[in-house]
């Protein structure tokens, strides 16, 4: 299981710039669907990769998938060499992603994202109507139903007595 | 409260999938607050991994 209020409580203690998107931005904003674990894009800057890395190394970062063993020293300057990284760690699985396609990097989702306060702690989270239009940009099969789900959630909370969160 | 304008074209395959989304779901957890929304999801998957385990220890035992 991931454990999502660890994971952000972790990122945000760490001072780590980052906007939570995919399915737990999903789930932020009302989706009911499974998703197994945290996705964010993290600013793409020295410092913060030093945060990212500082913040999870005490939860033995792992690329997921990969068998045991190998010779991977999660450092800054390992995320700053890289950009995407899938990971498992003690405290579950979270896909580390320095831009998204149709998205962007951090500091473009920024002004698209809200802040959410969870768990004791603030974090920033894609916006719905963002999540929606990359999801479609993307257009991969996979995410049709997901998408079906995010534009009702929307129109949902479009109606005058609707939610805005 | 403000309302907003749907700001997406409606794409034929979405619409066919929209179709089939259970909207009480998501009236209900519009309900919620973001973190009761997170605890849902973590016990979900706690459910789910229960049934994989049980899935695996029914099928050992065929």
């Amino acid at each position: 299981m991931t454990d999502f209020r660890a994971l952000l409580q972790a990122l945000t203690a760490g001072k780590v710039e980052y906007v939570i998107i995919g399915g737990a931005a999903a789930t932020a904003h009302g989706a009911s669907r499974l998703t197994l674990d945290l996705d964010i894009v993290y600013r793409r800057t020295p410092e913060n990769a030093s945060r990212l890395a500082a913040a999870l190394a005490p939860h033995n970062p792992y690329l997921r998938g990969m068998p045991p063993g190998l010779p991977f020293h999660f450092e800054g300057q390992t995320i700053w060499n890289g950009l995407n990284f899938t990971l498992t760690t003690t405290l579950g699985e979270i896909d580390l992603l320095g831009e998204i396609t149709a998205g962007g990097g951090y500091e473009d989702l920024l002004p698209h994202s809200m802040m959410l306060e969870v768990f004791g702690v603030q974090c920033q989270c894609l916006g719905l109507e963002r999540l929606i239009f990359v999801k479609r940009a993307v257009g991969r099969p996979k995410d049709l139903e997901a998408l079906a789900e995010l534009e009702a959630m929307l129109e949902e909370q479009s109606k005058p007595d609707g939610s805005n969160v | 409260m403000t309302t907003r304008t749907f700001p997406f074209p409606p794409d034929p395959v979405i619409e066919a999938y929209k179709k089939d989304i259970d909207r009480t779901l998501i009236r209900e957890n519009m309900k919620r607050t973001v973190e009761e929304r997170f605890e849902r999801l973590m016990e979900l998957q706690r459910f789910a991994e229960e049934l994989q385990r049980a899935g695996r220890e029914a099928r050992k035992k065929q």
